[in-house]
C-alpha cells in the first residue's frame, strides 16, 4: 500500500475554475486521479475538463462522495476554504496556496484537528504515490514507482531527489510536501509513523532545511522505527536570522541550523546525505 | 515586517498599554520643542531595525537641552550595525525598581501562540530561557479560545507579584496578547516592562514583527515593506515579489523553491565557488518576474556569473524560459549564464534558451549542472 492516498482516493478540487487549479486539474487527471468534482462559488453547473463545478463543498461532498480536497484557492480564502471541507466531510486537505497567513493557519490547523481531518500544508507541493495517484502540483515525469517513502519540507527540492532515484532506478511508494511554512497541520514526525507502519515503504528519505524545530522532533520517533531513514538537509551555509525564501527556513540563535538537525538525526542513527545526489547512492545500500 | 520602537509603542498606547511620554524627532532642530514636550531628563533612542541597539551605542541620555541636541545630532545619520538612523525617539528617562520582560510568539511545533513572562526584563529571551530558566514562565493558548486575564495574573503570580502590581502587569499582558492577535503579529515583545519608583508600570520598549502575509489586511499600517530595507536590492526584491537576501560571493543565483534554491547554494559552496545571493522565486514565476528577477541580479557588480536552477510543477517552464532569454537578450548580458530547468514544457524551454545562446543543463541533478557553472567560470 502506500499512505494517505491511493487510486481509489475520490478528490474535490477547491478553486477548480482558476488559473491554477484548471491547470493542475487537466494534469492530475492525465496521471490517473480519481477527481470527482470540483468548486468555485458562482460557477456551479459548469466543468473545467469534464469535473462537474459545483456552489459548495457540502454540496460536491454529497453528490460524489469525495473524501479529499485539494485547495487552489487564493491564500487569503484558504482558512475559509478549509473550514468549509472541514464542516463538509472532507477527511484529508492538501492545502496548496502559499503565502497563508500563519494566524490563519493556526486556526484552520486547530479546528480541522478538533473534527479529526487532516491537513497537509499550507505551501505544500501535495502527496503523489507514483502510479496510483498524484494529488498535487508536482512534475509527475520524476516520480516513479517503488519503496522509498519521501517526506519533505520542500516542494522543488522533493522533485530533484525523487528524480535522482528514480534515475538509478529507485522508485517510491508515497512522496509529499509537509509545508514551508512554520506552522502545518501535518509534521515530518507523523509522517514519519505512516511510513514505519506501510508494508510498501522499504526505506524513508526526510528532506529537511533549516528552521523550526521538526527534523529534531522527527528524531526521536526515528530511534524507535524499524525501517532505515536517510535525510539531507537543506541550508548548511545559510547566514543566521535571515527568512530563506520560506517562512518558516530562518535560523534564531542556536536554533534550527543545519548543524542541529544533522547531529540530532545523526544519534537517532540517520544517515546523512550532504548532497541531492547522495541519497540515492545511499538509497540503493539498503533496497 | 519589523516595526520601529516608535510606531510599535503607538499600537501599545491604542490597546492602552502604557508608554513613557516621548517624541520623534527627524532632526535636531525639533529637539527644543519635543523637551519641551516631554520634560527632563531625557533618553534619546536611535530608531533602527536591528536588536542589539543599547550595546552598538543607539541609546543616549540627555539632562538638559544642550545635551538633547548634541546627542540627537550625533546619532541621526549615523550607522548602527549597518542601519541609517533616520529618527530618534525621545522619552522621559524612568526611575527604575524593576524589569519585567512580557512576550507572546508562535510556538511552530505546537501551532499555537505561546506568552511569556519573566521578572529577569532588560535582557534577552535566549539569555533568560538558558541562565535562570525557574525565571520564565511560558503558556501554550489556544488560538480560538483566546487567552484571558486570569491567565495572565495567573503566570504573574507564579513569579511572586501581588497586589495592584499583579493585576496591572497581568491586565498589560493579556492586552499584549490582543495586539499579537490584531496585528497579525509574529513577535509582540516589552522588554523591559518597567515598574517605576512610585509603582508606575510602563512599557519602556517595544518589539512588534508583523506577518509578510497578512500585511494585505492590516490596513492601518499602511507600511511599505521596501523602505524599511537598507539593501536597495532586497528593497527592489520585494517591489518584484521574489525573495532575496544577499550573500558574500560572486555567483548570481535565480532558484524556484526555497529548499532547490538553498541546496543549489551549499552545493556551489562544496565545490569551491560562493553564492553572491540567495533569490527564490516561489510558484508565481511568469515572464515578467523572471525578467525582472535577472535584472535585478545584473545591478549586483560583485556577480560574475549566472545561475539559474528551476522547477516547473505549479511554474510555467515556457514563461520562466521567456523571460530569461528577452532579459539576457534586451539587457546584453555579457557574463556566463547557465540554466537548469526541468518540469513542464521542458522540452520547448529549453529550445526557448538556447536560441538567444544560454547553455542548459537538462539533468536532474543541480551536481552536474554546478559542475559546469564551475568550468565555465574557471575557463573564463
Amino acid at each position: 500500500m502506500c499512505i494517505l492516498v491511493d487510486e481509489n482516493t475520490k478528490v474535490l478540487v477547491q478553486g477548480i475554475t482558476g488559473r491554477a487549479g484548471s491547470t493542475q486539474t487537466k494534469l492530475m487527471l492525465e496521471y490517473g486521479t480519481k477527481i470527482v468534482a470540483g468548486v468555485t462559488p458562482g460557477k456551479g453547473g459548469t466543468t473545467v475538463y469534464n469535473v462537474q463545478v459545483y456552489d459548495t463543498v457540502e454540496e460536491a461532498v454529497a453528490k460524489t462522495g469525495a473524501d479529499t480536497s485539494i485547495l487552489f484557492v487564493p491564500a487569503a480564502f484558504t482558512k475559509e476554504a478549509v473550514i468549509e471541507a472541514v464542516d463538509a466531510g472532507i477527511k484529508l486537505i492538501v492545502a496548496i496556496p502559499e503565502h497563508v497567513p500563519v494566524h490563519d493557519t493556526m486556526r484552520m490547523v486547530e479546528y480541522a484537528k478538533s473534527k479529526n481531518v487532516r491537513i497537509i500544508g499550507p505551501t505544500t507541493p501535495g502527496i503523489i504515490s507514483p502510479g496510483r495517484t498524484k494529488i498535487g502540483i508536482m512534475p509527475a515525469n520524476v516520480f516513479s514507482k517503488g519503496n522509498v517513502g519521501i517526506v519533505s519540507r520542500s516542494g522543488t527540492l522533493l522533485y530533484e531527489i525523487a528524480g535522482n532515484l528514480s534515475l538509478v532506478g529507485i522508485g517510491q511508494s508515497t512522496c509529499l510536501g509537509v509545508g514551508g511554512d512554520p506552522v502545518v497541520g501535518t509534521s515530518i514526525t507523523e509522517i514519519l509513523q505512516m511510513f514505519n507502519d506501510d508494508d510498501q515503504t522499504k526505506l524513508v528519505v526526510i528532506v529537511g532545511e533549516i528552521g523550526g524545530t521538526q527534523e529534531e522532533e522527527a528524531s526521536s520517533f526515528i530511534k524507535k522505527m524499524d525501517k532505515p531513514v536517510i535525510a539531507y538537509i537543506a541550508g548548511r551555509s545559510a547566514p543566521p536570522g535571515q527568512r530563506m525564501g520560506h517562512a518558516g527556513a530562518i535560523i534564531l540563535g542556536e536554533k534550527g541550523t543545519a548543524e542541529s538537525k544533522i547531529k540530532a538525526l545523526k544519534n537517532a542513527g540517520v544517515e546523512i546525505a550532504y548532497r541531492p545526489m547522495d541519497i540515492a547512492k545511499i538509497a540503493k545500500k539498503y533496497l | 515586517m519589523r516595526l520601529f520602537e516608535y510606531e510599535a509603542k503607538e499600537i501599545f498606547r491604542d490597546f492602552g498599554i502604557p508608554t513613557p511620554k516621548g517624541t520623534v524627532v527627524n532632526s535636531p532642530a525639533d529637539v527644543a520643542l519635543a523637551v519641551e514636550k516631554v520634560g527632563l531628563p531625557l533618553v534619546i533612542k536611535a530608531q533602527v531595525l536591528v536588536g542589539g541597539r543599547g550595546k552598538a551605542g543607539g541609546i543616549k541620555f540627555a539632562e538638559n537641552l544642550e545635551k538633547a541636541v548634541l546627542e540627537t545630532k550625533n546619532l541621526l545619520n549615523s550607522k548602527l550595525k549597518g542601519h541609517i538612523v533616520k529618527s530618534v525617539l525621545l522619552e522621559k528617562k524612568l526611575n527604575i525598581k524593576k524589569e519585567y520582560y512580557l512576550g507572546v510568539t508562535i510556538d511552530q511545533s505546537a501551532g499555537k501562540p505561546v506568552i511569556m513572562f519573566s521578572t529577569e526584563g532588560g535582557v534577552d529571551i535566549e539569555e533568560i530561557a538558558r541562565e535562570k530558566p525557574e525565571m520564565l514562565v511560558s503558556r501554550k493558548v489556544s488560538i480560538s479560545r483566546g487567552f484571558y486575564e486570569f491567565e495572565a495574573r495567573n503566570m504573574c503570580k507564579q513569579l511572586g507579584l501581588e497586589g495592584t502590581l499583579l493585576t496591572k502587569v497581568g491586565e498589560i499582558l493579556r492586552k499584549l496578547y490582543e495586539v499579537f492577535v490584531k496585528c497579525d503579529a509574529i513577535i509582540a515583545e516589552i522588554n523591559p516592562l518597567v515598574v517605576t519608583e512610585n509603582g508606575e508600570v510602563y512599557a519602556a520598549d517595544a518589539k512588534i514583527e508583523i506577518d509578510d502575509d497578512a500585511l494585505y489586511r492590516q490596513t492601518s499600517l499602511n507600511k511599505k515593506p521596501e523602505e524599511r530595507v537598507e539593501d536597495p536590492l532586497k528593497a527592489e526584491a520585494i517591489r518584484v515579489g521574489v525573495t532575496y537576501v544577499r550573500l558574500d560571493g560572486d555567483i548570481g543565483i535565480i532558484g524556484s523553491g526555497a529548499g532547490l534554491t538553498m541546496a543549489t547554494i551549499d552545493i556551489i559552496n562544496d565545490f569551491g565557488g560562493k553564492a553572491a545571493n540567495f533569490l527564490e522565486t516561489g510558484g508565481g514565476i511568469n515572464e515578467q518576474l523572471m525578467y525582472n528577477a535577472v535584472k535585478l541580479l545584473l545591478q549586483d557588480k560583485r556577480i560574475k556569473a549566472l545561475f539559474i536552477n528551476l522547477y516547473g510543477g505549479i511554474n510555467p517552464m515556457v514563461q520562466a524560459a521567456t523571460g530569461v532569454a528577452k532579459a539576457y537578450k534586451e539587457l546584453k548580458v555579457s557574463m556566463p549564464v547557465l540554466v537548469k530547468l526541468v518540469g513542464n514544457e521542458q522540452e520547448k524551454a529549453w529550445e526557448i534558451l538556447e536560441s538567444v545562446g544560454i547553455p542548459v543543463v537538462k539533468s536532474i541533478r543541480t551536481e552536474d549542472a554546478i559542475e559546469k557553472l564551475m568550468k565555465i567560470i574557471g575557463g573564463k
